[in-house]
């Protein structure tokens, strides 16, 4: 126990010694964290609900225009500004992307509705506006155009109908079409539609990240102490290599569940406070800590692996980096699983940090609990165990060589 | 202490032993030079002795303890001061020493007294909160060495514990390593450096293609017939067929207005005389006596280049 205690207690004090593992283990991620949620606020924002922000200018005074207006307005996620200005000095404000959308609704649109020339609603969109954006408003819009339309023409066909035919005419319910659709995201849990927001995305992905970091400081580390000689010097004094793993494993173990802590803090308090979302941790606890401990050990005895397959420091240091980044881009944590193309999604099956990131999602995102998780769970339990039985095979490959 | 019996080891994947039937004593309390160029065996033997490499059952006692059926009971009253700089850059020397010390198990109530212990034989009492990275050679050295008398060792194994530092330094080592087997310890010292092995060492050995080629001591090895030296100074060019004839002579080495035979027994000796007499090859001058340990060992070894 003593020797065990020795080994944890020396690992942590090189660790906290090395400025450049801490900067890559703690303040990487983190500044990853803060910049990529905050840069990605809108993009993740468009999938999980719509704020399109447009000015309306109504210059028809007529029944049917203000109903018009009253259907524009009553969209969900289309927030109206105060058009109190020109229609030119809205266009250019819009031209300036400080609004999406301007639309126009000319005077005498409502009479000439039925005309064979009637006059057309004007819409126009800012530059920065994404062409899903575009083609939403425009939906939107046409939809709206479309119901009022048909009201209108009924109307007429009322008018001009013999009383009994006209009377035979049922009323219609224009807002039906509703009903005929029954739209439901597979992110829906407990009644509610949720889908990854920025923060809720870039913590867990960059939290997977940076654990997985640590294989960069433990094998450089590891390869120290065998071209050092203190590994066979260790061996030498009876130290078995279960107790030297052992004495990698704990202290790398204690950091990532660290790095959890911290990654957390971020995006329970400094990103909110930075103006982006709250991270919102699900209602397990214990699938929490079951999450963090097997990504950890995977992430652990991944690093042991790669320290007992190389041969120097830089290479540790070469491969370890292309293999994580590697695994990042496959994984979903540079480019989220949902946004991939069905190729990709069924590659990021193969990377542990796609298991270890859909298992963070599933505590925070769906509110899964042990059951939800132990799939990944047991998928980062085998990967780990598997690279400790290959590190174990071996640990050592200097002992003689004169 | 040490006594090894036709000990063999191949590595795996290797195409010839390291080690090929070796046999070997070392006594209690000596100091014991292991010589041999480099691809010799001797880490090698180290590593099997310290118990970094598997022995085969019933080759190896140590204390009269069998490796590797009592490897445990060896390792905790042995010690191996690696050449290289073993121990952690970034911790001070006396965090190093006490890691190795919980390393070792060393109860934590003793830990201070055996540090101290280390540091004041190794001359390291000032340097003891400086970290490591930032000592100089010799105090490295010194480090290294520290470490390994941690546990009180009564076999304590040296590779090469002088390796680029200044003469100061070296001589301290030296000194120290002298105390540590005045004290009772058994040493078994490998250098490439034969003047240190001379000077340090009662008994050698030296090994070569993982065999045991000689053991003695120095004045056993020196005073060997074998290692007689003759040199030669010729006292004018020899002519073609004086070059001829001593040619023929095996074991003699011509080098310019110099005849030498680095081995070469009092007969031999007589013969070559009255060979350059019969040729009239005329002496300016004669040297004839014991070669030094560089001597020996280089006849032993050969002139060839290793790795």
């Amino acid at each position: 126990m003593r020797t065990l205690y020795s080994l944890v207690k020396k690992e942590w004090i090189m660790l906290l010694r090395d400025w450049h593992a801490l900067l890559l283990l703690f303040v990487m991620p983190a500044v990853f964290i803060l910049v990529m949620s905050l840069a990605l606020q809108n993009s993740f924002a468009s999938q999980q609900a719509v704020h399109i922000r447009y000015y309306l200018i109504n210059e028809d005074p007529g029944p049917v225009s203000a109903a018009l207006t009253q259907r524009l307005l009553a969209v969900p996620g289309f927030s109206a500004l105060p058009a109190q200005a020109p229609v030119a000095a809205l266009a250019t404000r819009v031209r300036r992307d400080r609004a999406q959308f301007l639309v126009v609704i000319p005077r005498g649109f409502g009479q000439a509705l039925l005309h064979v020339h009637p006059l057309p609603v004007r819409m126009l969109a800012g530059p920065g506006v994404e062409p899903a954006v575009y083609k939403l408003f425009e939906v939107a819009l046409r939809n709206a155009l479309g119901r009022i339309y048909a009201q209108r023409a009924l109307a007429r066909l009322r008018n001009l109908a013999p009383a009994p035919v006209s009377a035979a005419v049922p009323g219609f319910d224009f807002d039906a079409a509703d009903k005929l659709l029954q739209a439901a995201s597979l992110y829906q849990t407990h009644g509610r539609t949720e889908f990854p927001s920025s923060v809720q995305q870039n913590v867990p992905a960059w939290l997977v990240f940076a654990m997985f970091f640590i294989a960069i400081p433990l094998s450089t580390t590891w390869m120290q102490e065998r071209q050092q000689g203190t590994y066979a010097r260790l061996r030498s004094m009876g130290l078995s290599t279960r107790t030297l793993l052992l004495g990698k494993l704990l202290p790398y173990l204690g950091i990532n569940l660290l790095q959890v802590i911290l990654m957390l803090l971020v995006g329970l308090i400094v990103l909110p406070w930075l103006g982006g979302d709250r991270l919102t941790l699900g209602h397990s606890p214990p699938a929490l800590a079951v999450m963090a401990l097997t990504v950890s050990f995977a992430s652990v005895t991944y690093a042991l692996l790669v320290a007992t397959l190389v041969s120097t420091g830089e290479q540790a240091t070469i491969f370890t980096g292309v293999a994580n980044l590697l695994m990042a881009a496959l994984g979903g944590i540079m480019v989220p699983r949902f946004l991939m193309p069905p190729l990709m999604q069924a590659l990021s099956a193969y990377s542990p940090m796609a298991w270890g990131l859909e298992g963070f999602l599933d505590v925070f995102l769906r509110h899964g609990g042990l059951r939800t998780v132990a799939p990944e769970a047991l998928r980062l339990v085998a990967f780990g165990l598997a690279c400790l039985a290959l590190a174990g095979l071996r640990p050592g490959r200097r002992e003689g060589k004169g | 202490m040490i006594q090894i019996d036709g000990l063999s080891f191949r590595y795996p994947r290797g195409e010839n032993d390291a080690i090929s039937k070796l046999s070997l004593r070392v006594r209690p309390g000596s100091l014991f030079g292991l010589l041999g160029p480099n691809g010799s065996g001797k880490t090698t033997l180290i590593s099997i002795l310290t118990g970094l490499l598997p022995s085969p059952p019933g080759r190896v006692q140590i204390e009269g303890k069998p490796l590797p059926a009592r490897r445990p009971e060896i390792q905790s009253c042995s010690a191996l001061v690696p050449q290289d700089y073993a121990f952690y850059p970034r911790l001070s020397v006396a965090e190093n020493l006490a890691f190795f010390a919980g390393a070792l198990a060393i109860p934590a109530a003793d830990t201070g007294v055996r540090m101290q212990e280390a540091l004041s034989v190794s001359g390291l009492e000032p340097f003891h909160g400086a970290r490591a990275e930032r000592l100089s050679g010799g105090l490295k050295r010194r480090l290294n060495l520290a470490i390994g008398l941690l546990n009180r060792p009564r076999l304590l194994f040296l590779d090469e514990p002088t390796v680029g530092i200044d003469p100061q330094s070296r001589h301290f080592i030296l000194e120290t390593i002298r105390r540590i087997n005045r004290r009772g310890a058994t040493v078994v010292y490998t250098s490439h450096n034969m003047e240190e092995v001379e000077s340090l060492c009662d008994e050698i050995g030296v090994l070569d293609n993982g065999r045991l080629l000689v053991q003695g001591t120095l004045e056993q090895l020196l005073g060997g017939s074998e290692s007689k030296q003759l040199v030669v100074g010729l006292a004018s060019p020899l002519t073609a067929e004086q070059s001829k004839a001593l040619a023929a002579r095996p074991g003699l080495e011509i080098a310019g207005s110099e005849l030498c035979v680095p081995s070469c027994s009092a007969a031999d000796f007589h013969r070559l005389m009255a060979l350059l007499a019969n040729h009239g090859i005329e002496p300016s001058r004669v040297k004839y006596g014991y070669g030094n340990l560089e001597q020996l060992f280089l006849h032993l070894t050969g002139h060839r280049l290793r790795d």
